[in-house]
This record gives structure tokens, C-alpha cells and sequence, in this order.
């Protein structure tokens, strides 16, 4: 241990600037306006209440209101009145800044309807690309026919393309076809993950023939044979198969930019956190950080709760 | 997919059967695959060579114009610099400090797990919202760094050229510097990435063989460095052609980054004027078809170019 002090120096220095940005995110979403702008309250702000601006301006008292609350103040005059109304919205107006930059994070844009989009189309993604990758995986690992050579090196060669990079002749199809601005044009360029079949290809290559030959004898058809007896032994690599991909498209942001304009109720996370910085003025710093965060956090939870798997699924790449 | 009849399991006609069943299962794969991944391809290839708009009715062939302008014209000059800026100094360094964080974690043994754990979290957040992060944090008069660098004045820091200049008269704009701003984004692809890189040399350093050491060790091979270099080094060679590939592959993609930064234009005097932000730009927002698929092509040419120099080094590297 104190041969190794160095070490940790140069590793905790590294800390340091890996969890800078995650500390400021966290730290911003619970302070206030001020506290952001003059750079004080530690990590937590100082929770003082706020009055948010917005809300007093919206909740102004008018001369109905005015009328309206003279029983409730006897004797006073109009602006005497109109003051202890102020004062009361203010009240109302006011709360913790922690409570108002997640209230506006959820309130400002509707986050859930894209964390519910997020979970739509990174679960379809997946699940299609199990569908379509897992037969022609067993295929190619399991059956003999011929042409199967130069279909595994058709994989070969796809392995080579990055869905990215082909990204502007994709979207002129989908527009060709009418379908941007439609969870299709979200979905319809991952179904088919080359990765995929080459990963269970290769995992079910290790598959015993026996217990594939004792399944014909029962009589089940080769497309049974994949889902009922490929599938239950491949859990493992599926798991972090699932992870991969899920990881990568939760977190995507080039593709859904490219085919969401301004249709909101099709935004993914990153496209809303987007938007919100894009008309965000200075006061809204709180609340993006906080819609920051709500997005950043699912993924993060679930990799601290189940590293191993999660470094498994993330590098499949570096398994070949 | 309903076309497996029973008849296709047969034990009778294996051959047969196998050949149809082989092919049935490969079937949606293939079709998806074509239709995905090839096709737009072919699409891109054609369309570089014609001046086509989405919308139009037609097109006009132009010949090799749209790739004549890629090499004459100063903005795609200055793309071709910023590509290669930040591919050239991402990759050797995310690379060199995930193989020495990987020594040093790995040198720690089980506490060096947190340190793993902690450089792994960049690779699991959304890249936008830790972009945006970023941009507060190098906010020019109320981000962290610049009020960090802030507290050096006065100390003998002030001794360096960079914070006389900076004290006097104010630290870099970082993001709306021309000078800084690619380099601010190479930080941010290093920060991000070099963790993922880390990984995937642990992987391969667990897979060292214990033995090596000790035979190294007897055969006169004492320090640490030697021991590295006549046993780490080359027993890391096929994870390094691989880690270095898929970095120069993900470094060519950058683009959440700089969109998020400079929505219009790619930074001060497009000095962060990457390749994919320029197919997003002139191909998708400006629906200049013709030159997007032209950069689209090089780009394809880039990034399958390096993959064919990988599996070639792999294919002709001598394992250990």
C-alpha cells in the first residue's frame, strides 16, 4: 500500500476530472439562479426559498381579483390590496430551488413522454434485432447449405459499416417512403445488427450438435429448435447483447436528429435535453442540469448495480 | 417465416431440408441486411455523382464536380483539418492513458476496481447532456474551470506564460475560441473514451499468463519496464491493433459533441468542422444531396480502410 501512494495520486487526479462534470450536473440541479450565476453553496446550494419569477409574472392581479378579495381585506384601499395579493402569489410562487429546478425539468417539456419514448424504442430495437439475428445466427452456426460461406462473409463485410456513417442515403429513403417523423424512421435502421448475428454465431458455434439432433428426433422444426432450445442456452450472451445495444441507442443522439424535426411527442431524451438547452435562457440552467440528470441517471444506476455485466455487454466488441 | 414445415426436420432428407431451412432462417437477415446496409450504399455512390435535392423531380449528372469541390474548396479543406486534428490527437492519447490507467488498476489488484468503476461512468452517460455539462463547466466568466484557473493568480503559477496572459487579461473563451475550440472537444472524446479503452486492455491483461513474468524474471529481466516490454507489451499487441482501430472508427464519428456546441456552422471559423457534422449539415439541413453523399463516400472509404488495415495486422501479428 505505501509503495503504491503514487499510484492512487495519479489515479485519484484522474478521478477528479472523469467525475468534474457528473459533480457540476448533480451540484446545479439543486441550486437556485443566483447561486449558480455568483458560484457559491457547495455542493447542495443553501435550499433558501425562491420566488420564481415566472410564476409571479403569470399569477399577476388584475382588477377582478382585486374586487374579487375585498371582502377578505375590509377597509384597505385598491393598492393596499393589490399588495397583500403580491405578497400572496409570492408565497405560492415560492419553494426550495431543488423543487423547482426538477418541477421545471418535468413541467417546462414533457420529459416523461420522452423518457417513455426512450424506453419504446430502445426496447423495439432490441427485441427486432433478436428476431431477425438470432435464426440467421443458428443458421450460420448450426445448418449446412450451401451458400452459407459467402452469406457468413456478406456478415463479414457488413461488420465493416457503420449504420452512422450511411446515415444521409437512410434518411433519404425514409423520407421517400413518408416515414420521418415516425418511431419507424426511430427503429427502422438498428433491426438489423450485423454484430449480433456474428456475436451468436459465435456463441452458438460452441453449441453441443447433440442436443440440436435430439431435438430434431422430437420432432421439432428448425425454426422451434432456435426459439425453444438455441435461445434458453444463449441467456448469457443475450444479456449482454441487451446491454450493448440498449446503452447505445438510449443514448443516441445523431440518428433521432436527423429523422425528428419538431414533432415533440417523438423526441427521445437527448433530442428534449436538446431542446431545452435551445431555448433556455440564463434562469434555466437549474432546470436543464436537472433534465440532464433524470436522463443520465437510469443507465448509471444500472451499471453501478451490475458492473461485471455491464463492462461485459458494453465491450462485446472486444470479445472477437 | 411461416414457410418451415414440419417436413423440413425430416431425418430422412437432411441434406435437403437443411439447405431450406438454412436459407428460410438466414432469409429476413439477408433481406434487411441488403436493404439496410448495401443498398444505401449503392444509393450514396450514385447520388455523389448528381446534383440531387430531396424534393426535386429530378436530377442532373455532374460528373466528379461534387468531389472536385471536397478538394478544392476552403470549407471542406477545413473540414479535412478538423477531422484529422481531432482523430490524430484523440486516438494516441485515449489510447495511451486507458493502457496506463489499465497497468496501474491492474497493478492494484482489487481496490483498483472503484478506479475502473469510475472511469467507466463517461463511457455510460449520455454523451449530449455531458457535453452540455461541459459547456458550464468552461463557461467563460461563471464555468469552473476558468474560475479555478481564476485562483492561481496571485500564486506562483502566474510565473507560467499561460497564466500571465490569462490573469491580465482574462482566461481562453475555450468554446468560442478558434484556437482552443477543437482541442476543447478532442478533451471532451478523450474524457469520454479513454475509459472504454481501459477495459478493454484489462481484458487483455488478465489474459497474460502468470509463468511469463516469472520466465521473463529469471531469464535477467528485472525492472519494471523491461518486464513490460518484453511481456505486457507484446502479449497486448492484438488488443492494441483493435483498440486503436475502434477508437480511430468512434474519434471519425464525433459529432453529439460539436452539434450541441455549435449548432450552426461547426464552431468559430469551422474550426470543429467535423465530416459527420458536415453530412448532417449540407446533406440533411441544406439538402445538398449530392455533395453529403460525396463526403458520405470518403467517409466510408476512411473508416473501412482502417478496419481492412486491423484484420490484416491481426490476421499477420505472430501470437505469443
Amino acid at each position: 500500500m505505501t509503495r503504491d501512494w503514487w499510484k492512487h495520486m495519479v489515479l485519484i487526479l484522474g478521478t477528479i476530472i472523469v467525475l468534474a462534470p457528473f459533480y457540476m450536473m448533480v451540484s446545479y440541479s439543486f441550486k437556485s439562479p443566483g447561486e449558480i450565476d455568483r458560484g457559491e453553496g457547495g455542493f447542495f446550494g443553501r435550499q433558501e426559498m425562491m420566488i420564481d419569477p415566472r410564476c409571479v409574472a403569470l399569477r399577476q392581479p388584475d382588477r377582478a381579483d382585486i374586487e374579487a378579495a375585498r371582502t377578505r381585506f375590509p377597509s384597505q384601499d385598491d393598492a393596499s390590496v393589490q399588495a397583500s395579493l403580491l405578497a400572496e402569489t409570492k408565497a405560492d410562487c415560492s419553494m426550495r430551488p431543488v423543487v423547482f429546478n426538477y418541477s421545471k425539468a418535468f413541467t417546462e417539456a414533457p420529459l416523461v413522454r420522452y423518457l417513455i419514448n426512450g424506453v419504446i424504442v430502445t426496447l423495439s430495437i432490441f427485441l427486432i434485432q433478436i428476431v431477425v439475428a438470432l435464426p440467421a445466427a443458428y443458421a450460420l452456426a448450426k445448418l449446412k447449405f450451401w451458400g452459407r460461406d459467402a452469406v457468413f462473409g456478406l456478415v463479414l463485410f457488413c461488420l465493416l459499416i457503420p449504420v452512422h456513417a450511411i446515415a444521409l442515403p437512410l434518411y433519404i429513403g425514409l423520407a421517400k417512403l413518408g416515414l420521418t417523423n415516425t418511431y419507424a424512421a426511430l427503429v427502422v435502421p438498428w433491426t438489423i445488427s450485423v454484430f449480433g448475428i456474428f456475436l451468436m454465431r459465435q456463441f452458438f458455434m460452441t453449441v453441443p450438435d447433440d442436443l440440436i439432433d435430439a431435438a430434431r428426433m422430437d420432432g421439432m422444426s428448425e425454426l422451434a429448435i432456435v426459439w425453444r432450445v438455441m435461445l434458453p442456452t444463449a441467456i448469457p450472451a443475450l444479456l449482454a447483447f441487451a446491454i450493448f445495444s440498449v446503452v447505445a441507442h438510449w443514448n443516441d443522439y445523431f440518428w433521432p436528429r436527423i429523422v425528428v424535426t419538431g414533432n415533440r411527442d417523438l423526441f427521445t431524451p437527448p433530442l428534449g435535453l436538446r431542446e431545452f438547452k435551445g431555448d433556455g435562457d440564463g434562469s434555466f440552467f437549474g432546470p436543464m442540469m436537472a433534465t440532464a440528470t433524470v436522463i443520465v441517471t437510469p443507465l448509471i444506476v444500472a451499471f453501478l448495480l451490475a458492473q461485471r455485466r455491464f463492462i461485459e455487454g458494453i465491450t462485446l466488441s472486444g470479445m472477437k | 417465416m411461416a414457410v418451415l414445415d414440419p417436413c423440413v426436420a425430416s431425418i430422412a432428407k437432411p441434406k435437403n431440408g437443411q439447405a431450406r431451412a438454412g436459407w428460410s432462417l438466414a432469409f429476413p437477415a439477408l433481406t434487411l441486411m441488403a436493404l439496410i446496409l448495401l443498398v444505401p450504399i449503392i444509393v450514396a455512390c450514385v447520388l455523389s455523382f448528381t446534383n440531387y435535392s430531396l424534393g426535386n423531380p429530378g436530377f442532373d449528372w455532374v460528373g466528379v464536380q461534387n468531389y472536385e469541390r471536397l478538394f478544392t474548396r476552403s470549407t471542406y479543406e477545413k473540414m479535412f483539418v478538423a477531422t484529422f486534428t481531432y482523430v490524430i490527437t484523440v486516438v494516441p492519447i485515449s489510447v495511451g492513458l486507458g493502457l496506463g490507467a489499465a497497468l496501474l488498476v491492474h497493478s492494484l489488484g482489487r481496490i483498483g476496481d472503484i478506479y475502473k468503476t469510475i472511469y467507466f461512468l463517461p463511457v455510460m452517460a449520455t454523451l449530449l447532456a455531458m457535453a452540455i455539462a461541459w459547456e458550464f463547466m468552461l463557461h467563460p466568466t461563471i464555468g469552473m474551470v476558468n474560475r479555478a484557473l481564476e485562483m492561481a493568480c496571485g500564486t506562483w503559477f502566474e510565473a507560467l506564460h499561460f497564466f500571465t496572459n490569462g490573469c491580465a487579461k482574462g482566461f481562453p473563451l475555450w468554446l468560442g475560441d478558434r484556437d482552443y475550440a477543437i482541442y476543447v472537444v478532442c478533451f471532451i472524446g478523450i474524457w469520454q473514451g479513454f475509459g472504454f479503452n481501459m477495459v478493454l486492455f484489462l481484458a487483455g491483461l488478465t489474459s497474460v499468463h502468470r509463468e511469463l513474468y516469472h520466465a521473463a524474471e529469471i531469464d535477467g529481466a528485472r525492472s519494471g519496464w523491461e518486464r513490460f516490454r518484453l511481456v505486457t507489451w507484446p502479449a497486448l499487441g492484438p488488443t492494441t491493433v483493435f483498440v486503436v482501430t475502434i477508437s480511430c472508427i468512434r474519434a471519425f464519428q464525433v459529432f453529439d459533441t460539436i452539434e450541441a456546441f455549435w449548432p450552426q456552422g461547426g464552431g468559430p471559423n469551422k474550426s470543429a468542422y467535423v465530416m459527420m457534422f458536415a453530412i448532417f449539415e449540407k446533406g440533411i439541413q441544406q439538402n445538398l444531396i449530392g455533395i453529403g453523399s460525396a463526403i458520405t463516400m470518403l467517409f466510408l472509404l476512411f473508416v473501412m480502410f482502417l478496419t481492412l488495415i486491423q484484420r490484416w495486422l491481426v490476421e499477420r501479428k505472430v501470437h505469443y
